[in-house]
């Protein structure tokens, strides 16, 4: 009751946008309807019958009205022009202050919605009030009766409000051939940002698998990660961590404890292999949820703009270790992080991961199938493929994360030391071994695989 | 309100650089500049802003087709850059009107079934034009090209850098040609110690105006996208590109510059921000479907190009930044917005 009062106080107040409304009202089809049509329909039917649906048609309308209050009266309203003050709305949701994610986006097309109101009733009252003339009000009552065309359902489509529509309503709207267009595209951006890094990471995406990272983390290889507070609160860091698992599960189990056990929630971005960055899919899932190509351009760029890194020198050689090979750590590449930590100047920060060695016990590999699929080698493992899918689940095994102290390398050796080769070499060998220390210490405490 | 902040912010590194980088040979008050591709959209409008700015004495608009602008002091003069003469007709109007600068626009926004032609015009045109610069010792080139050189590859890093390879796109003449156009804009600069070749090499320029493969491709509304991949891609909105070209006219900048709007996004997000529907096709089937659909001319751009749409090729546009003191005024959402709004209301 409140709420009418409102309404008839707003149409009080509002006398000269009645008239741009009501002559808005006036397609030319509807002229031509109401030509045909109207006449005997017109007499007929008594003003009463209609409030429900008047009411509807005008919310529907009424966006325009908010939208373009001092718009001229458009000449016979052609069909383009029409769409392009539907489409108006939707566009402002869009440019409204620059909606960084969807929850946002949401919240200014409700906002919009809500904007709107008062033109609502702005509508309503100018289809029955005085200040109409004929032909206007009977265009109106044309419209009336052809029910809630296309047209209306279009335009309450367009209000971004959709829970309010009737069932008739959302058949009108898909029989516009454009509302799958925009369907489609509000479908794929449900849970993607408008803005990403430089590197395409996508909060919003990433948000949206926490859930099945935390099971992983917390349920199923219920991780304890220790020496967080070596990882810096802010500035660039260069995690480097041993790989293993046959699937980098690890790597993700490092992502997840920076980003949300670590009290700065720091997002780690792990260098990624090209041959698994660039498979289908795989490649275009890694980059939205924060991992970057591994080459020497990217990583100085991710460690001077401050960010946290991590990588696994032992790459391929170390991910695809066989069973009885395991907790050996394997040579870590050419020191190429050595020499980026010279060169940008960023702290090493060792990491171990016990744990990830028994998810995918590999007995043997396959390679001569595996290079028609583009990848390095097909497991096989006391469970793959010989349970099909299933055999690809990881064991259940208990989980250590240990992030060690870091490592200042330039204030050590000063910022020319990457240029050394056997220095590169030795630190690189000192980092290795220091992670198999820790490797070695925790396994020494670890009484079983699955319950540590 | 933003966006004029940062165009402030840009001439004032602008006027910074002025006294430094305008040459005591030159007439800083009485410039003359030609402008090859003059009829094309990006010659029309930088004779358009050249116009606008007194210190510019005299245009020369060089190209087949007369620009369809109202100028005041340009002229226009019709040169075919393929013709074998060209490079004599053009040194004598270059010495005879006394220019200081050419601004080389004359390539193709497309790629052309004959490309004979293409070639004819990119590679032999530019070497006319830049031989007829010798002979007349033109003060300054500015040369236009395209961060698309560098090619798509899956072992390209996010950024890539001036001195990156120019790898364009296998078995393309349409980039083979640019980037030997490019290749003759670099000789020129190492055998004239003494003038600027500034090479602009631009993202995919995209506005409401301009028309090129790109813009036609966003422009309809169910576009072709790759099954499993979705690279992130880079777009110059059109006034940054004309921004940019007046501030290379304006001072001299001698090198090779990259020029994009601010950000990326992935392909995905910028077709559903334009209202595009993207089909996804599975590569093997795409490339020779595409293939037929460009020799039988349905389709505008050859297979080669889903590459864009598989891998990376997105320019680091620091170096500009830094040396020029360049900050483009748009970023990527505001531009795939806008061309989608004017796309929707024409």
């Amino acid at each position: 009751m409140a709420q009418k009062k409102a309404r008839t106080s707003t149409k009080k107040k509002a006398p000269a946008r009645k008239k741009a409304a009501a002559k808005k009202k006036a397609p030319a089809k509807k002229k031509a309807a109401a030509k045909k049509k109207a006449p005997a329909r017109k007499k007929a039917a008594p003003k009463k019958k209609a409030p429900a649906r008047k009411k509807a048609a005008a919310k529907k309308k009424a966006p325009v009205t908010s939208e373009r209050p001092p718009a001229p009266p458009p000449p016979a309203e052609d069909s383009v022009s029409r769409e392009e003050i539907q489409a108006e709305p939707r566009r402002d949701v869009f440019r409204s202050g620059a909606p960084l994610d969807g929850a946002s986006a949401r919240r200014a097309s409700q906002v919009v919605a809500e904007e709107m109101e008062p033109g609502i009733h702005v509508t309503a009252s100018s289809y029955q009030g005085p200040g109409l003339d004929g032909e206007a009000a009977a265009e109106g009552r044309g419209r009336l009766f052809e029910g809630i065309g296309p047209e209306s359902a279009r335009a309450g489509a367009r209000g971004a409000s959709a829970r309010d529509l009737s069932l008739l309503d959302r058949v009108g709207e898909l029989l516009q051939p454009g509302s799958y267009r925009r369907m489609i595209s509000e479908f794929r951006m449900r849970d993607r940002s408008e803005v990403v890094d430089d590197f395409g990471l996508d909060p919003l995406f990433a948000d949206k698998w926490r859930p099945l990272f935390e099971l992983l983390y917390r349920h199923w290889f219920r991780v304890e990660t220790v020496g967080m507070e070596n990882v810096p609160d802010q500035g660039g860091a260069l995690i480097v961590s041993n790989h293993s698992g046959t699937l980098p599960y690890d790597g993700a189990m490092i992502m997840y404890a920076v980003r949300y056990d670590h009290p700065a929630h720091r997002d780690v971005r792990p260098l990624v292999e090209d041959f698994i960055f660039h498979f289908p899919f795989l490649g275009v899932f890694l980059n939205r949820v924060g991992c970057v190509r591994a080459c020497q351009d990217n990583a100085e760029r991710l460690l001077r703009q401050g960010q946290v890194t991590a990588v696994f020198p032992e790459g391929i050689q170390g991910i695809g270790k066989l069973y009885r090979h395991r907790y050996q750590l394997q040579r870590f590449g050419r020191g190429g992080f050595i020499r980026l930590a010279f060169k940008t100047g960023t702290p090493i920060i060792p990491a171990a991961v016990v744990g990830a060695e028994e998810i995918h016990p590999m007995l043997t590999k396959v390679t001569w199938l595996a290079k028609y699929l583009g990848i390095p080698y097909i497991p096989v493992t006391p469970t793959f493929p010989w349970l099909g899918p299933a055999g690809a689940l990881p064991l259940p095994t208990k989980w250590y994360i240990r992030f060690g102290e870091p490592l200042d390398l330039v204030g050590q050796y000063g910022p020319n030391g990457g240029d050394d080769r056997l220095l590169v070499g030795r630190l690189t060998e000192r980092v290795r071994s220091s992670i198999q220390a820790m490797v070695d210490e925790r396994l020494s405490r670890r009484d079983s695989v699955v319950f540590g | 309100m933003n966006s004029t902040k940062a165009r402030d912010g840009a001439s004032d590194s602008a006027m910074k650089g002025r006294h430094l980088a305008i040459r005591s040979s030159l007439d800083p008050d009485a410039r003359v500049v030609a402008v090859t591709g003059a009829h094309s959209f990006l010659g029309q409008e930088v004779i358009r802003k050249l116009e606008q700015d007194r210190r510019y004495r005299k245009i020369l608009a060089i190209d087949i087709r007369k620009p369809d602008i109202p100028v005041t002091k340009t002229r226009f003069f019709k040169v075919d850059l393929t013709l074998p003469n060209a490079d004599g007709e053009l040194a004598h109007i270059f010495s005879k009107e006394k220019v200081d600068t050419l601004v080389h626009l004359a390539f193709l926004s497309k790629p052309s079934h004959n490309t004979a032609y293409a070639h004819e015009l990119e590679a032999i045109g530019t070497m006319h034009l830049l031989n007829a610069c010798a002979a007349s010792k033109i003060h300054k080139v500015v040369h236009w090209s395209l961060t698309a050189l560098y090619g798509a590859m899956p072992r390209n890093p996010n950024f890539l850098k001036e001195d990156a390879k120019l790898n364009g796109v296998p078995g393309s003449r349409f980039f083979a040609d640019k980037i030997e156009a490019e290749r003759l804009a670099r000789r020129h600069r190492n055998e004239n110690r003494a003038s600027v070749v500034t090479v602009l090499r631009t993202a995919s320029i995209l506005g409401h105006r301009v028309s090129n493969y790109v813009s036609r491709l966003l422009a309809k509304p169910i576009v072709p996208v790759m099954m499993g991949y979705d690279p992130l891609i880079q777009v110059l909105h059109e006034e940054d590109a004309l921004d940019v070209f007046k501030l290379v006219i304006d001072l001299d900048f001698n090198g090779t510059y990259n020029v994009a709007s601010e950000g990326v996004l992935p392909l995905s997000t910028a077709l559903a921000m334009a209202g595009r529907v993207g089909v996804p096709l599975p590569h093997p089937l795409a490339y020779p479907l595409a293939k037929v659909l460009w020799m039988t001319q349905v389709f505008d751009a050859p297979p080669m190009y889903f590459d864009f749409m598989r891998y990376l090729c997105v320019a680091d546009t620091s170096r500009a930044a830094n040396e020029m003191g360049y900050s483009p005024r748009h970023n990527i959402g505001q531009v795939i917005r806008e061309f989608a709004q004017a796309e929707g209301e024409a």
